[in-house]
């Protein structure tokens, strides 16, 4: 039946050979406290204006590492166990964009291609011939320029503007699954655990079988 | 096993006997081969998802405007919530896998061949509810997938003659799916799993009545039998193991793998997401209700392909025991209806704005059904053709005696007749 599992995999080759539409740049997710940090403080300064994260509290940044001075600066007054909620009201987005910017809690997972789409979108704004700026991944898009890439020529500024992106992506990764770090660390064990008894198993049961004649 | 208390017990309830009979006595032909592990993962598989689901259903809010943030709640803040919530949608696929593979072993060795059609047809019996329940539990997250899923999966009761839409709207509760929608579905996939544990000892009755069929598809003489505990307990804790490294890889380092990220988004009946996909199991399925262009059509082609293995021991008529083992043709029949499953899934995926998909799906579906119609007729001119070629000694005597018992069965029953008469 080997010819079976070939079957198999040969159909599992050809799904995954379906790619998304536009064409995403890759991006290698940092997982690190420091990159994080960063990335939080990029978040805070480049989409907390307009942009909710309900899923996360200002203690769960608090827990993730970040100096508690730098988390009392953006809570302002409100208490660390209140969701990071907008600066703008919804009724200023209404009047502004005609709608709501999405929640960010979960973004990192919500679109095909993930985190990759997710960097792809915030650097993939360039100049209209008329000026206006528009994007390759998501061209509908309302949201305007938010980290400037569009203007920016200058090839240090891109390729800062670049890290910005990437660590922003980092922060809204995490934020997604916030306990993936923790996961991947306790399957580690559970993997070695498994290994370890399943060779114990194997032994076992060749030697109750060896009792057959 | 003695002692007072099991003597105490035995007096009262058949302990002893009963693990006699059902596990150290429990006669099992010693040549199984690794495929015959698989009905025991799914047991397995079955116990985990009612274990992590009893404990998810305590963290769980089912109503429309609590459930996406409920199922927040169990990944962020209850305490690894996040382990049993991947357990259990992994644990869903795993057991659509594991299903899947045993019933593709059936299928190779002919294992749904008398005396097994009963076992066989509860097992049918048995992925139904399991599709169900799969089905209801995906509506749970209440994310855009979800909640497009159960709408056009719903709807096609429509087809119903005369009382379609009523039905439509008495199983959704309301005239769209909403909070009576899901509040139902919970219920209903808390009690289905119970029903499939009580389907699964009717299921092991069957199996324990007629004993495993075995590769070589011959019963084998009582020497090559062997007592199922402790051989084939410790061959499944082994199987097992390697079972659960695969499925653990899933959980823990890629279990987004197998969830959409359109049902990251909650329910929003005012948008519909771009391209509605079911979970991977339902894929060739979903690709056979498309293929048809006519509603009614494709709902009873969806239907009629899960039922289809029903009607094999019927299919079937090949007297050679031992499905493919002996049977190259049926082999083959085998392997292009295993490579058909991957082409229909593969079309159940993509988008059907493409012409060329819609007709190699269309092709497919016609493959599918072609696949079982024609067994019949190639399974007898197989027949002939390897009886011709010469069979391996202990098949041909074994097709005789059952030809021999079959005419005597027959006259015995003329007889009878003629004696009333």
């Amino acid at each position: 039946m080997s010819t079976l599992l070939k079957v198999m995999l040969l159909g599992l080759l050809s799904m995954s050979a379906y790619a998304e539409e536009a064409k995403l740049e890759k991006i290698e997710v940092a997982t690190d406290k420091p990159a994080l940090a960063r990335g939080a403080e990029d978040w805070m300064n480049n989409c907390h204006s307009c942009h909710t994260m309900k899923y996360v509290k200002y203690r769960d940044l608090l827990n993730l590492g970040i100096d508690k001075a730098k988390v009392d600066g953006w809570r302002g007054e409100a208490s660390l166990d209140t969701p990071v909620i907008a600066q703008m009201s919804e009724a200023d987005d209404m009047a502004t964009f005609a709608r709501v910017p999405p929640d960010l809690s979960l973004m990192a997972q919500a679109r095909d291609g993930g985190p990759n789409y997710m960097y792809s979108y915030l650097i993939g704004y360039y100049l209209k011939p008329d000026g206006t700026a528009g994007n390759h991944v998501f061209p509908e898009t309302k949201m305007p320029d938010p980290l400037g890439i569009s203007s920016a020529s200058d090839a240090a500024q891109r390729s800062e503007i670049k890290k910005t992106a990437g660590s922003i992506t980092s922060f809204l990764t995490w934020a997604a699954d916030p306990h993936a770090g923790e996961r991947t660390k306790l399957g580690n064990y559970v993997m070695v655990y498994l290994v370890l008894l399943s060779g114990l198993l194997y032994l076992v049961k060749k030697q109750i079988w060896s009792r057959l004649k | 096993m003695s002692g007072p208390i099991i003597n105490w017990i035995d007096k009262r309830f058949p302990l002893t006997s009963f693990v006699k009979h059902e596990l150290t006595d429990y006669p099992t032909p010693r040549n199984l081969s690794y495929w015959w592990n698989f009905g025991f993962l799914a047991g397995i598989v079955l116990v985990m998802q009612v274990a992590t689901g009893i404990f998810l259903a305590m963290h769980y809010k089912a109503d429309a405007s609590l459930a996406f943030d409920s199922i927040q709640h169990i990944m962020r803040e209850v305490n690894y919530g996040w382990l049993l919530r991947y357990m259990h949608a992994v644990g869903a696929s795993a057991f659509f896998f594991v299903i899947f593979v045993h019933m593709a072993r059936t299928l190779y060795y002919g294992s749904f061949r008398a005396p097994r059609e009963l076992l066989w047809w509860t097992g049918q019996g048995l992925l139904l509810m399991l599709m169900a329940t799969a089905f209801m539990g995906y509506l749970l997250p209440w994310g855009q997938m979800s909640f497009w899923g159960a709408t056009v999966i719903t709807n096609l009761f429509k087809v119903t003659p005369f009382i379609g839409d009523d039905i439509v709207i008495w199983l959704r509760g309301d005239y769209s799916v909403g909070d009576d929608t899901l509040t139902r579905f919970f219920s209903l996939h808390y009690l289905f799993p119970f029903l499939i544990i009580g389907a699964v000892i009717v299921h092991l009755v069957a199996l324990h009545t007629v004993k495993s069929s075995n590769p070589s598809g011959i019963d084998l003489k009582a020497k090559d039998n062997i007592p199922f505990h402790p051989y084939f307990t410790a061959k499944d804790l082994y199987g097992l193991g390697i079972f659960l490294i695969v499925y653990s890889v899933f959980v823990f380092f890629m279990p987004n793998s197998l969830i959409e990220p359109a049902n990251n988004v909650p329910a929003n009946p005012m948008v519909t997401p771009n391209h509605i996909v079911p979970e991977w199991y339902f894929l060739p399925f979903y690709a056979i209700l498309r293929s048809v262009p006519n509603m009614f059509g494709g709902v009873v082609a969806m239907a009629l392909a899960v039922m289809m293995f029903a009607f094999m021991p019927f299919l079937d008529r090949s007297r050679i025991p031992g499905g493919a083992r002996y049977r190259p043709i049926y082999r083959i029949q085998f392997y292009l209806f295993l490579l058909d499953m991957l082409v229909l899934g593969y079309v159940g995926y993509k988008p059907p704005t493409n012409p060329s998909i819609v007709v190699v799906g269309q092709v497919a579906t016609f493959c599918y059904f072609a696949s079982f119609f024609v067994v019949p007729f190639v399974s007898k001119m197989e027949e002939s053709w390897l009886i011709k070629r010469g069979l391996p000694q202990g098949i041909m005597e074994l097709m005789e005696r059952e030809k021999r018992d079959l005419e005597e069965r027959k006259q015995e029953h003329r007889r009878r007749k003629g004696d009333t008469v």
